[in-house]
């Protein structure tokens, strides 16, 4: 028979009544006593009867409740129900305090952005170079030196170099050189468009022997045996040969010389410090083919054989660089090696490993883009900084919350917590916050990425796909919001329940030190950051501003006016007749690093030449224009004048040269020096040249600022790498449009390709901008952030004081006075901060500037002027939260008392 | 009746054994059961049955499925695809046991 609904819920009553509430078993259990009643009821017995008897028999060890105790204890896992437990109050508690949670989430999360950025930034720039098989055996030669007392450093060997150590010298196994040419036109044969391409360089067949590049297209081994071959990446196959197969097609090279296409190779990774689209055979120049020791041109780099000791195999190559300079040295300048060095001059060669090329590559010129390694330590001190200042804030908030925390503190210790627990929930909502900002972080690195790139110049990506990085991201995320949340666990769960209840813990003295401890250390990295942003922001004013010797506006760079040949000086003539043109002049030489250089060494006519009477001084071929053009000072003498014939075999020295020579004036002044030969460059015994001195020019600045003014010398000759025109008016548009249609008159289907001289000027510190902006940014976030905590702060104490502050208002106290009270303690922590922070920033300012020759003065007010920003920016802070606190109508704050 | 103590480590075996058998069961159901296979000298009671019943279910090795009767719902238990090879699992450990027991307490079965 079945039980009427009646006696059912009878039964579900008396069985909730005695305490089953799990609902899975309760109905499992009521089915079942269910089964009994109907079965006693059918013996005959009436329900209440038979519905007793089955619940006294029902269990035979006890009561109801403890199946119900022993099924959660088998079912539930503990441990999972008590890690709910914690997430659900964590969530509560961040919900509950949203600002703060906001706060500390916003400050975290722009914090952890900036560091990740710089993270990216870092890793892509320690990465270069690590791809290519046998990196660690791979070095380049470079040589130190000096001589007569100029410095110098490059990274460009001798072209007999390579061949001769590796065939003389065991442990080097394969080398391979670079010549760089500059830029070409290029186009194929067909083709009525050229373009004009700076990827190029000639270099050894050994190339892909050395390099891992993959070859797509040839063969690697033989690509360039031959003159007259090129090697082109997948990008320029598909440029100049879009889908055909590149291999034994031709590219003709500015205007005149044939390569066939003998290997297409894929494109060069983006961290290689090699960057070319062509590669030449170096067997197609002449030059590869010299055997001169004294000559430096070709990067050269070596492949050692295994297990090769570095330091050995450089004495080794230097020892062989000695014995083979050593005739040259005698031959042309009439001294053994033994009397080059007593003479206090000096040569040493280095291995570079290829791996620390593009970081601590510090050249005038270089083959490729480098990078620098300080940068790279100050960005990873700075997201170390930043993301520290963000920890911080989180810290200071929880701590400072602690008050409001204090009672929940104390009632879950007497409820049985021990310290433990209480620590694990602290720790676990710290971690929850900290994740939640690695990923609002992280969507802000996705965002501003693009941004940062611009800035940076770089081509970062985030490596979201990557489990490792996601991995990383998560792993740190957590270690932060251990870090972060460590101190506010330790001291929160310290509380001794009785003291929350009396509200005294809350007063705790050595909290309070521990938190302004905190704030200074905020306020020292960012007066520091707002000192180090305004010092180089100084520096590059400076530089950009100073005096240089040459008028750099209004000079418009016509590139690869070689290319018009014949037409040239018609060209010249009658862009020099348009209306806002000043003047026009042909030279490839010009004040700004990267063009063309020519030294030698010169003396004073009459004289033997020998280590301590030569100067080695710049030899610029220029035409009759180039002083007026480039605006140029004549302090002595007078410009070419094309009028007078011998001013062929005369110059114009700078002031350094003067000086160097040892002129007193230009009066019947001569310099000499070894005649050329012109195929090969060798030098032409007991054959000199002699140019006569005409003029003096001020001292101008041709490299960059970090560089001395060196001794330079002014000729005329032909040099058609660029015109330089000086414009009379700043409509440059108009200017260039009329100029262009010139150009297209005589050099149908060339591309005009045209540059501002002060544009180029600038590129020069190109990386010092891109490090101010980038230093000026993370310093503004860091400030945010700073600002972000004590703000939050700021509001926190005010809210504490609400009651005191209603009191003294109540006594008396006016609103400026109570927000000078409030504003005091803040402002000595700044000016603590301050104190610490002015002599590290002065350190590392000086520091920085040592790489200057030429560089601003730091003064006192470039510091006070970060602390007063600093100061002004708390206070701004701060006070809207005081001014708040007082303003408020003490009835209000003492009423709920 | 065998001694309660006896049942304790064999519980598991016993209901995974019984549903590998019958399919679905309900409470009440196995402990009948397990009386009538053990001529009544078995006794399984509920305040052991139930939470070993939701520790396996919890274990992932059955599955539930409720079928309403009214005001009462009754619930019946049954093998996930993991229940069903630890059943056979259990089963053969069990007898390997016992084979061992027989060697170590010097029993012969057929003296049963």
């Amino acid at each position: 028979m079945m039980l009427s609904d009646e006696h059912v819920n009878y039964i579900i009553r008396d069985v909730s009544y005695r305490g089953i509430v799990d609902e899975e078993l309760s109905e499992e259990l009521i089915d079942h006593i269910c089964v009994l009643v109907e079965q006693k009821m059918e013996n005959g017995l009436r329900f209440i009867e038979a519905y007793d008897q089955t619940i006294t028999t029902f269990s035979a060890e006890g009561s109801l409740v403890d199946i119900q105790n022993q099924t959660i204890a088998y079912t539930n896992n503990n441990t999972r129900i008590m890690i709910r437990n914690y997430f659900k109050i964590a969530i509560r508690n961040l919900v509950k305090h949203k600002f703060y949670a906001g706060i500390n989430v916003l400050g975290l999360s722009v914090g952890v952005a900036c560091s990740l950025l710089i993270y990216l930034f870092i890793k892509h720039e320690t990465s270069y170079d690590k791809f290519h098989g046998n990196s660690d055996r791979i070095y380049r030669i470079i040589r130190h030196g000096s001589i007569n007392g100029n410095e110098f450093h490059y990274p460009v060997c001798p072209a007999p170099m390579a061949n001769g150590l590796v065939s003389e010298l065991p442990d080097v196994e394969q080398a391979v050189r670079f010549r760089n040419r500059g830029t070409f036109l290029v186009k194929t044969p067909n083709g009525t468009e050229s373009y004009k391409e700076d990827g190029l360089t000639f270099t050894d067949s050994t190339f892909f022997d050395l390099f891992s590049f993959r070859v797509t297209e040839g063969d690697p081994k033989t690509a360039l045996n031959r003159p007259l071959t090129i090697a082109i990446s997948a990008e320029a196959a598909e440029k100049y040969f879009p889908n055909v197969s590149a291999l034994g097609k031709t590219l003709v090279l500015d205007g005149d010389e044939d390569f066939e296409v003998t290997a297409v190779f894929e494109n060069m990774r983006k961290n290689s410090h090699l960057q070319f689209d062509f590669l030449m055979s170096l067997a197609t120049i002449e030059e590869a083919n010299n055997s001169m020791w004294l000559s430096n041109n070709f990067f050269t780099y070596i492949r050692t054989a295994p297990d090769v000791n570095k330091t050995e195999l450089t004495e080794k190559i230097s020892e062989f660089y000695g014995q083979k300079a050593d005739p040259e040295l005698q031959k042309y300048m009439g001294i053994t090696g033994e009397e080059f060095l007593a003479a206090g001059n000096s040569i040493s060669l280095e291995l570079q490993p290829l791996e620390e090329i593009y970081l601590t590559s510090d050249f005038i010129f270089d083959i490729g883009p480098t990078g620098s390694e300080e940068t790279v330590y100050l960005f990873a001190i700075i997201a170390i900084f930043i993301l520290s200042l963000a920890c911080i804030n989180f810290m200071n908030l929880s701590t400072a919350r602690s008050a409001n925390r204090a009672k929940e503190v104390g009632v879950r210790k007497a409820l049985g917590s021990v310290r433990a627990h209480l620590i694990r929930q602290f720790l676990l909502e710290s971690i929850i916050l900290s994740l939640f900002a690695f990923g609002i972080g992280l969507i802000l690195v996705v965002l501003t990425l693009p941004l940062f790139n611009q800035l940076a110049d770089r081509e970062l990506l985030v490596p979201l796909d990557s489990i490792y990085f996601i991995f990383l991201l998560f792993t740190a995320a957590v270690i932060t919001g251990i870090i972060a949340g460590t101190y506010p666990a330790f001291f929160l769960s310290s509380f001794k329940p009785t003291n929350t209840y009396k509200g005294t813990s809350t007063q705790s003295v050595g909290n309070a030190n521990v938190r302004s401890g905190l704030v200074i250390f905020q306020f020292f990295v960012s007066i520091l950051l707002i000192i180090g942003t305004v010092a180089v922001n100084r520096q590059l004013d400076f530089i950009q501003n100073k005096k240089i010797g040459f008028q750099k506006e209004q000079v418009l760079l016509i590139d690869d006016a070689y290319m018009l040949s014949d037409s040239r000086n018609t060209f010249k003539k009658e862009v020099n007749e348009l209306s806002s043109v000043l003047s026009t002049t042909y030279s490839g030489f010009l004040p700004i690093n990267g063009y063309y250089r020519n030294d030698n060494t010169y003396w004073k006519k009459g004289l033997n030449p020998d280590e301590t009477n030569t100067v080695n001084s710049q030899m610029w071929t220029v035409d009759h224009d180039y002083v007026k053009t480039m605006g140029m000072n004549i302090l002595e003498g007078r410009d070419f004048d094309r009028a007078i014939v011998s001013d062929s075999n005369a110059v114009i020295l700078n002031e350094e040269a003067m000086k160097q020579f040892g002129f007193e004036n230009i009066e019947e002044r001569y310099i000499q020096t070894h005649a050329f030969n012109a195929n090969d460059g060798s030098i032409i015994s007991g054959e000199y040249v002699v140019y006569k001195v005409i003029g003096v020019i001020e001292d101008f600045h041709f490299e960059s600022m970090k560089e001395n003014i060196a001794p330079l010398a002014l000729r005329i000759g032909r040099s058609t790498g660029i015109m330089s025109v000086r414009l009379s008016t700043n409509d440059f548009s108009g200017s260039i449009d009329q100029i262009e249609e010139k150009w297209q008159k005589f050099g149908t289907g060339l591309p005009f390709n045209y540059s501002f001289l002060d544009d180029q000027f600038e590129r020069m510190y190109r990386e010092e901008s891109r490090l101010a902006r980038v230093f000026g940014i993370f310093a503004g976030l860091s400030i945010i952030i700073g600002c972000l905590g004590l703000f939050a702060l700021a509001t926190f104490m005010a809210e504490q004081r609400t009651k005191e502050i209603g009191i003294r208002k109540v006594l008396g106290a006016s609103v400026s006075g109570i927000v000078f009270m409030l504003s005091k303690e803040f402002s000595k922590l700044v000016i603590i901060a301050f104190l610490i922070a002015a002599p590290v920033a002065w350190w590392g300012i000086a520091n920085w500037l040592e790489n200057y020759n030429y560089r601003v003065e730091i003064g006192v007010e470039l510091f006070l002027l970060g602390g007063i920003m600093a100061f002004v920016i708390a206070l701004l802070t701060v006070s809207y939260q005081s001014i708040k606190a007082a303003a408020r109508n003490p009835v209000k704050s003492l009423r709920s008392e | 009746m065998h001694s309660p103590e006896l049942l304790k480590g064999t519980l598991q075996t016993i209901i995974l054994k019984l549903l590998a058998d019958h399919g679905k069961m309900y409470g009440y159901e196995i402990t009948q059961k397990v009386r009538d296979l053990s001529d009544e000298s078995l006794q399984l009671t509920e305040g052991s049955l139930y939470p070993t019943l939701h520790k396996l279910e919890a274990q992932g090795l059955l599955k539930t499925k409720k079928i309403s009767l009214g005001k009462r719902v009754r619930k019946y238990y049954f093998l996930t695809s993991i229940g069903q090879n630890t059943a056979i699992k259990k089963v053969e450990d069990f007898e390997a046991f016992i084979k061992t027991m027989f060697r170590v307490l010097q029993i012969s079965p057929q003296s049963i």
